[in-house]
């Protein structure tokens, strides 16, 4: 009986080629002239060489989700190598770079349908289209339900990212309502096949 | 690491795409990012520290049976006497026996017996059981995980909430970033403090985003999955939710309540297919019942979802056959959630990288309250009793987990565990009425390090002690001894006394 494969070496050796390629990357953000783009090209090519061997070694679906989860501590592990220490008088000048968030005049009622429209309602519409998908496009039963069921928290998050930043809610309340009518009407209408 | 040197002026870049972003819409993406950060921050903060730690629940199954024998193959008449063991010895009302096989991660043949009053076991090489063993602090950080030790369809609903406003703070967040690029290298320590934890927080969050997003997506999409499906059976199949599962999970075997002798599972056994898989969960359903059944899980290597599964009725004829490798993409991507989730899909070196970048996510949670705090500290305007209260919670929590691990073990029962953490988390939040947030951050640093190292000790004590074979029962002990000695000696630098200094100019 089989066992899985390990993964420690090729995730050593793709640790070591996506932290060069990484590393490569950071030689292009700091370059100040053309080999900058050399730098670039070359690191992304590497990151995506690095790729390859832990998919063909540890299986497609596996060895892709080791990939990135090695990429993301390669990357951070450089990042961190380079670190720098702050100089008090530099702070001044950082701080007006950074983005505020805006100071925008709300009332209650306000505050409360934006918080409705991130909450239940963007919960409602969202379910709509994923339950559309489901419904409409073609492809085997299992895989629609599946994918209409991930597209759930991908659109109620864009959702609550939107009514949350948008100034103009009534627009995001017709919009949402709108989705929701049309998306469960047309799910129900169609029917699940 | 960047050298000191002062480098020439730079040469005025072209503007990148997201430094096109106008400022207006930056300014109002930031506005709603901040405010579901801060709604969310304590329960995305306790979710995914609970999380990290609940990537190792296999280790500390090991850990908490470490004096239990140890096995990596089982018999099928180890495995029938075991059952039938669990079943006598599980009492009145037996519903289902899963039946855990043993691997190379998990060397134990356990059995969990849904009775009247759930209990497992753990069999040797002759099937022989063990005295019930407690699996308190597995199940008090598991669940506290998965449901916050709500009702399980209320507190996975609000677990899959909480993952659906990291996933929007995911989109916000990178929305409200136009530096990102120009950034992107950028980890500037000391100075202010607020500007520090921007610089984490957004390092953090941009170059572990294939991360967050997979366990964002993953973790939304199982906490929902029973309010999904009950909407879907209610908008499409005439509110029959169990339509929705039939195209999943195998149909039930017919109802028979009469009594009868115990499964025979040899049988089936022997029916399995010979093709390099490997058996590693038996479900029996009404194991002691005429409509007995059992359902055999097969899996084979190198694949997310490469379970094959084997439904038998009581005379040990197949009556529902499914090949992982006939899987749908629906099917695959339903069968691998759980694992890519937690991490179990590439041995320990991923679960260990599972726990760093989980850590740091559950850092990023914390740091966007830091920034929040340390910028109205900035204005003029500080919020005294709200950094107490996230000091409080910050701390609070993993010395109430680590509690909840000294009690597990000494009690073994997971209700004393959890009121273990309950007491603890409370604690601290009166502390907060009184105490500065950086005595309750001293504290808590410490009240963390004093509980784990005495989760260590009792562990000792009680689970095993020196002698006990299991090396992961060791691993665990010797990482938290580190991890606590870690905690009780770390002395916080000040923001400025390190020695390297950040260059004159830094990249545009």
């Amino acid at each position: 009986m089989m066992e899985d494969s390990s993964p420690l070496v090729p995730a050593l050796l793709m640790l070591v080629g996506v932290g060069t390629g990484v590393w490569m990357l950071r030689q292009s953000w700091g370059a100040r002239d053309a080999r900058g783009r050399g730098w670039m090209l070359g690191g992304w090519l590497l990151i995506a060489a690095s790729f390859v061997r832990p998919i063909w070694a540890l299986g497609a679906a596996r060895g892709t989700f080791i990939a990135l989860a090695l990429f993301s501590t390669a990357a951070l592990a450089v990042v961190a190598a380079n670190y720098t220490i702050r100089q008090a008088k530099a702070r001044a000048a950082r701080e007006s770079l950074a983005p505020e968030p805006s100071d925008r005049a709300t009332t209650k009622g306000r505050e409360t349908l934006r918080w409705l429209l991130a909450g239940p309602i963007g919960m409602i519409a969202a379910m709509g289209v994923g339950i559309a998908y489901a419904a409409l496009v073609p492809g085997e039963q299992q895989t629609r339900l599946v994918v209409g069921g991930l597209i759930v928290p991908v659109a109620w998050g864009a959702c609550m990212a939107w009514t949350l930043a948008d100034n103009r809610i009534l627009r995001a309340t017709a919009v949402l309502v709108g989705v929701a009518v049309v998306s469960f009407s047309a799910a129900i209408v169609k029917g699940f096949a | 690491m960047t050298a000191a040197t002062p480098t020439p002026k730079p040469a005025k870049k072209p503007k990148d795409l997201m430094s096109r972003i106008p400022a207006g819409f930056v300014r109002a993406v930031l506005r709603g990012h901040s405010s579901l950060g801060l709604a969310f921050a304590a329960l995305i903060y306790l979710v995914c520290l609970s999380g990290s730690i609940a990537v190792f629940a296999h280790e500390f199954q090991r850990w908490e049976s470490a004096s239990a024998p140890q096995l990596t193959d089982a018999t099928p008449e180890a495995v029938q006497t075991a059952f039938e063991g669990a079943i006598a010895k599980g009492g009145p009302g037996v519903e289902h026996v899963y039946i855990t096989l043993p691997t190379n991660d998990f060397p134990r043949l356990l059995l969990h017996v849904d009775a009247d009053t759930d209990r497992e076991f753990v069999a040797d090489a002759a099937g022989k059981l063990a005295p019930s063993i407690e699996f308190a602090w597995t199940e008090f950080i598991t669940r506290l995980h998965i449901n916050l030790h709500l009702p399980r369809t209320w507190g996975g609903f609000l677990v899959g909430l909480i993952g659906v406003a990291l996933l929007s703070s995911l989109i916000s967040g990178i929305l409200a970033h136009p530096r990102i690029f120009r950034d992107a290298f950028h980890l500037r320590l000391g100075g202010s403090k607020r500007l520090q934890e921007a610089d984490l927080h957004n390092r953090l969050g941009v170059w572990a985003l294939p991360f967050h997003i997979i366990i964002s997506l993953t973790g939304a999409f199982l906490g929902l999955t029973t309010i999904i499906v009950g909407v879907l059976g209610m908008a499409m199949f005439n509110g029959d939710v169990n339509k929705v599962y039939a195209l999943f999970i195998p149909a039930p075997p017919v109802d028979d309540p009469r009594p009868a002798p115990a499964l025979d599972l040899r049988p089936m056994y022997a029916k399995l297919p010979q093709d390099g898989g490997r058996l590693t969960y038996i479900f029996t359903e009404h194991p002691t019942e005429m409509g007995g059944a059992a359902l055999f899980n097969v899996e084979h290597p190198n694949r997310l979802a490469g379970t094959d599964s084997y439904a038998f009725r009581r005379d040990a004829t197949i009556y529902n056959a499914k090949k992982a490798a006939t899987n749908n993409l629906g099917e695959d991507i339903l069968a691998s959630a759980g694992a890519v989730h937690f991490g179990w899909f590439g041995g320990g070196l991923i679960k260990i990288v599972y726990f760093a970048l989980g850590l740091g996510l559950t850092y990023l949670a914390a740091s966007g309250v830091h920034i929040w705090l340390a910028r109205r500290r900035d204005k003029g305007r500080p919020a005294p009793g709200w950094e107490r209260a996230w000091a409080a919670t910050v701390w609070g929590q993993p010395a109430g987990i680590a509690a909840a691990a000294v009690a597990g073990l000494a009690i073994a029962s997971a209700p004393a565990a959890i009121a273990a953490w309950l007491v603890v988390s409370l604690i601290f939040l009166l502390a907060a009425i009184r105490l500065p947030a950086t005595s309750l951050s001293t504290l808590g640093r410490l009240a963390t390090g004093a509980l784990t190292l005495a989760a260590a000790a009792t562990h000792l004590a009680l689970r095993g002690g020196i002698g006990t074979a299991d090396s992961m029962a060791w691993i665990v002990n010797l990482s938290l001894i580190a991890g606590g000695l870690f905690l009780l000696l770390w002395k916080r630098g000040g923001p400025t006394t390190a020695a390297k200094p950040e260059p004159a100019t830094g990249p545009a």
